[in-house]
């Protein structure tokens, strides 16, 4: 797959910026989903399809989302591309709050920044679930969707594990697959 | 503790957990109660840093790697962070492969459902985390 220097460096600055004003991977999700749409880069349902992925990925969720979808768009270039993007911007970061180490939670200022962060991260997670369910919910799709749905809300109040959750949430896809099932769309460059 | 066991000992936490800070109770396992390379208090630190810092929230470890072995370890923190993400490429290529198959796109499809109820019950906490922050503020 042919993605040129400049298109490399446009995912780098996309993942980095998106990765990095926000916090914690779900939002970040988001905030990638429109902006690699607007390029033409990612569909509705490619990215649910690697939000998917990211779940079942041992480790940090938003760093498998962002390698596979560096992997879709430029294979190996693509993938360490995204990945460094996303990671090693907050690590340094990270790293510096260490060193000093600042007590930074304990200044109003901080704290008010992160609950206006953590507000708008929570916003943009419920805009997130939204955009992943609103394909299922059509039609006779909406039964399956909601049967899935009802026995994932069990499993959480039963402290079940995402992991398990998800696995789960699979193996009564499978049991409940018809030939009218949507198929899932090949992710578009 | 040397860079190399380091690395070993955080990719442990990674690659066994599903989210960012699944890893932690492996973490104060092996760094705080058998190695005691550092402390509760320290790790508690890496925690909030992480929470507190933009981006991926299991970068906290990274934190972890500073407190245990300065730059080097930080670095080696970073590699153990990034290390597992790398596994979802033969994922992606085998689901690819299977994907044409009905009962493998009703697998994927549900999984996908079942991923924004999850994410749902992720706004109640992080709603609640949010409420948490603005009490401490003006409360």
């Amino acid at each position: 797959m042919r993605f040129d220097k400049a298109e490399l460096r446009a995912l780098g600055w996309l993942v980095f910026y998106d990765v990095n004003r926000t916090l914690g991977g779900l939002a970040s999700m988001e905030l990638l989903r429109r902006s690699l749409g607007e390029r033409g880069w990612m569909t509705d349902e490619g990215h649910a399809l690697f939000v998917a992925l990211s779940r079942l990925t041992p480790g940090t969720n938003i760093l498998a989302y962002c390698v596979a979808l560096g992997w879709q768009l430029a294979h190996w270039r693509g993938a360490l591309v995204a990945l460094a993007a996303a990671s090693i911007p907050a690590s340094i970061l990270i790293a510096l709050l260490s060193a000093t180490l600042a007590q930074i939670d304990q200044y109003p200022l901080v704290r008010a920044i992160i609950a206006i962060a953590l507000i708008v991260a929570t916003l943009l997670v419920l805009v997130a679930a939204w955009n992943l369910l609103r394909p299922y919910i059509k039609g006779t799709n909406a039964v399956r969707t909601g049967i899935i749905a009802a026995i994932v809300i069990v499993l959480v109040l039963m402290k079940v594990t995402p992991v398990r959750i998800l696995l789960v949430a699979a193996a009564v896809g499978v049991v409940m697959a018809s030939s009218a099932a949507p198929p899932v769309a090949e992710i578009d460059r | 503790m040397s860079v190399v066991a380091l690395y070993l000992l955080l990719l442990k936490a990674t690659v066994t957990s599903f989210a960012g800070m699944g890893s932690l109770p492996q973490i104060r396992q092996d760094f705080v109660v058998t190695q005691g390379v550092i402390t509760d208090e320290q790790l508690s630190q890496a925690v909030v840093i992480g929470r507190s810092a933009p981006g991926p929230v299991g970068a906290y470890v990274v934190a972890i790697g500073y407190f245990a072995g300065g730059w080097p370890g930080a670095i080696a923190a970073w590699l153990a962070m990034i290390t597992p993400a790398l596994l979802v490429i033969p994922l992606l290529t085998l689901l690819r492969r299977f994907l044409h198959l009905p009962r493998v796109r009703a697998a994927v499809d549900a999984v996908v459902i079942a991923s924004a109820v999850l994410l749902l019950t992720s706004v109640v906490r992080m709603a609640m985390d949010a409420f948490d922050q603005l009490t401490r503020i003006f409360g």
